[in-house]
This record gives C-alpha cells, sequence and structure tokens, in this order.
C-alpha cells in the first residue's frame, strides 16, 4: 500500500481531520412546543422575568427547535435547562442534568 | 517518535483545547457551552486511539497503519487531557464545589466521574518506565480504556438523550472491532505489533 504523504504525517491529517469534524451537538432531548409561527412569538427576553420570578440566575437564552430554552442556575445553585412556550411564555419542563425535574400538568411535547 | 515529530503531535493535539481556552477567555463562550466541544474531543482522541488495533489485525501491518500505532499512546494521554479539561470546565461551570458534590447522585453525572477515574489509569500509566515495569500486565492496564469510552457514552446519552452522535462515535469501532472478529475467525493474523 502506497500514500501520497509520508506514513506519519498522512495519520496526523487524518487525526487532525477527525477532530474537526462534526459540530458539537447541544443538550435538548427533542422538546416540541407546537408554537406556530415566529411571528406570533412573545419577545425573548420576556424570559428575564421568568427567571427573575423563580430566583435563578439566567445564564443563557435561546431558540430550541420551536421552544424557547433557557440555561440557568437555580438559588440552591443547582445548573438547569428550561423550557418555555415562545407565544404563552409558560414554563414546560425542566431538566437537571438530564433528569426532567418539572413538567407542567398536561404538556406532552 | 522523534522530538520535533512529537512536539509537532502535541501541538495538533493541544488546538482545539487552545482554541476552547481563547474562547471562554474572550468571554464568547460560556464554560457551559464547551461542555460539548471538551469532552466530544476526549471521545473521538479514545476512539482514535481504539481504532489502528483491530485495523492494523485485519489490514495486516502497513506503513499508514505503523504511524497510527506508533502514536497511539498519545492519543489516549491527550483523550485524558480532555477529560481533565472537561472537569475544569464543570467546576467552572458549577462554581461551588457543594454543587458538584449535590450533583453526584445524578446517573448523568457520576457515569462522568467514573470514566474519568478509569481513564485515569491508563494514562497514568502511559510513559516508557511504567511500560517497562508492568510487562505482561501494563497491556490489561491499558484495556480498562474500553469501559471508560463505554461510561463516556453512557454519560452523554443520560445528560443529552439525543442517541446519534454518541452512537456515530461508536460505529466506526464496533465496524473494526466486527472484521476483527470476523477476519480472525478465517485465519490468524500476528498480533505482534497491536
Amino acid at each position: 500500500m502506497t500514500f501520497p504523504c509520508s506514513a506519519r504525517f498522512c495519520a496526523l491529517g487524518l487525526a487532525a481531520l477527525a477532530l474537526g469534524l462534526g459540530a458539537p451537538a447541544q443538550a435538548d432531548g427533542d422538546v416540541t412546543c407546537n408554537a406556530g409561527p415566529q411571528s406570533g412569538w412573545a419577545k425573548m427576553s420576556k424570559l428575564k422575568k421568568k427567571a427573575w420570578l423563580e430566583e435563578w440566575k439566567l445564564l443563557k437564552m435561546q431558540v430550541e427547535g420551536d421552544c424557547y430554552e433557557v440555561y440557568a442556575r437555580t438559588k440552591e445553585g443547582q445548573s438547569i435547562e428550561a423550557f418555555f412556550h415562545p407565544v404563552t411564555l409558560k414554563k414546560l419542563v425542566v431538566f437537571r442534568r438530564g433528569q426532567e425535574i418539572y413538567r407542567a400538568e398536561g404538556f406532552t411535547g | 517518535m522523534k522530538g520535533s515529530r512529537r512536539v509537532l503531535l502535541w501541538l495538533v493535539l493541544a488546538l482545539p483545547a487552545g482554541l476552547m481556552v481563547g474562547r471562554f477567555v474572550s468571554g464568547e463562550a460560556l464554560a457551559m457551552d464547551l461542555y460539548h466541544p471538551s469532552g466530544e474531543m476526549s471521545v473521538r482522541l479514545m476512539v482514535l486511539a481504539l481504532l489502528p488495533g483491530p485495523l492494523a489485525d485485519v489490514f495486516g501491518p502497513n506503513r499508514f497503519l505503523r504511524a497510527w500505532l506508533a502514536i497511539r499512546r498519545n492519543l489516549g494521554v491527550a483523550a485524558f487531557g480532555y477529560a481533565a479539561l472537561h472537569l475544569a470546565i464543570y467546576a467552572l461551570d458549577m462554581q461551588q464545589l457543594s454543587a458538584m458534590l449535590a450533583e453526584l447522585p445524578i446517573p448523568g453525572i457520576w457515569t462522568g466521574w467514573l470514566a474519568l477515574l478509569t481513564m485515569a489509569i491508563p494514562a497514568a500509566i502511559s510513559f516508557d518506565a511504567a511500560m517497562r515495569r508492568l510487562g505482561r500486565r501494563w497491556k490489561t492496564l491499558q484495556r480498562l480504556v474500553y469501559p471508560a469510552a463505554l461510561l463516556s457514552l453512557v454519560h452523554w446519552l443520560l445528560l443529552d438523550w439525543a442517541w446519534g452522535p454518541a452512537l456515530i462515535h461508536l460505529a466506526p469501532l464496533v465496524i473494526a472491532w466486527l472484521l476483527r472478529f470476523t477476519i480472525r475467525r478465517g485465519r490468524f493474523v500476528s498480533r505482534s505489533i497491536a
């Protein structure tokens, strides 16, 4: 078997290629909110007050699928991920390190 | 491996870590944003360290696989390095030791700790003197990387509940192992270099 490059550098290149491939996936768990078109959504910044009312320290807010997702720390220091409905801004489901710790009554998404 | 080449290899291996640290220091990324890049890099390096053995069994020792085998120990140590970085990022994200300890009973968390501890053993004996002194036991202890890799994948699955990315990382190993298993059944293949 022959290679166009020196074998050792070829292996190095392959390793570099493998390291660079694949954008890191984000945590979610495929939550769907059935939120309809984005034009009808409430402003994401309104979640700041929601988080404040929960006594969370807000780390990050983003759109995840058709949900609003909030990364925060509770006042006990727990690291959590919460999903909110983008139209009603209702808290739908909360995860702590992959474990569901809250789910709104009747929410199945 | 020659000194200069080893330096080059480690520069390549350290590059993603440097970028991660840079993004964090500049404020572009939060600690929590670096969980995935650091953890996935560790898993990828483990996979890269585990692949050349079975492939050399299947295809025989060619120059390419020999070169890959020659850097295998470096890949393994780097995998542990990224796992340690992953832990440092965890500490930065949680900020309090008490909060970290409070999470310990969560399956997604303790599987990560156990994976790191399991990796620490083969990583700690990766230098030449340990290899000579441990003799045959060295290989046995290095095999701890298999449970470490599996624990890492379980850790990942329990936190994300997304099967795709974790299984994509496992797939090359499964294919290489299946090839090794089927080929070896047919004929004897020397394992002297693998």
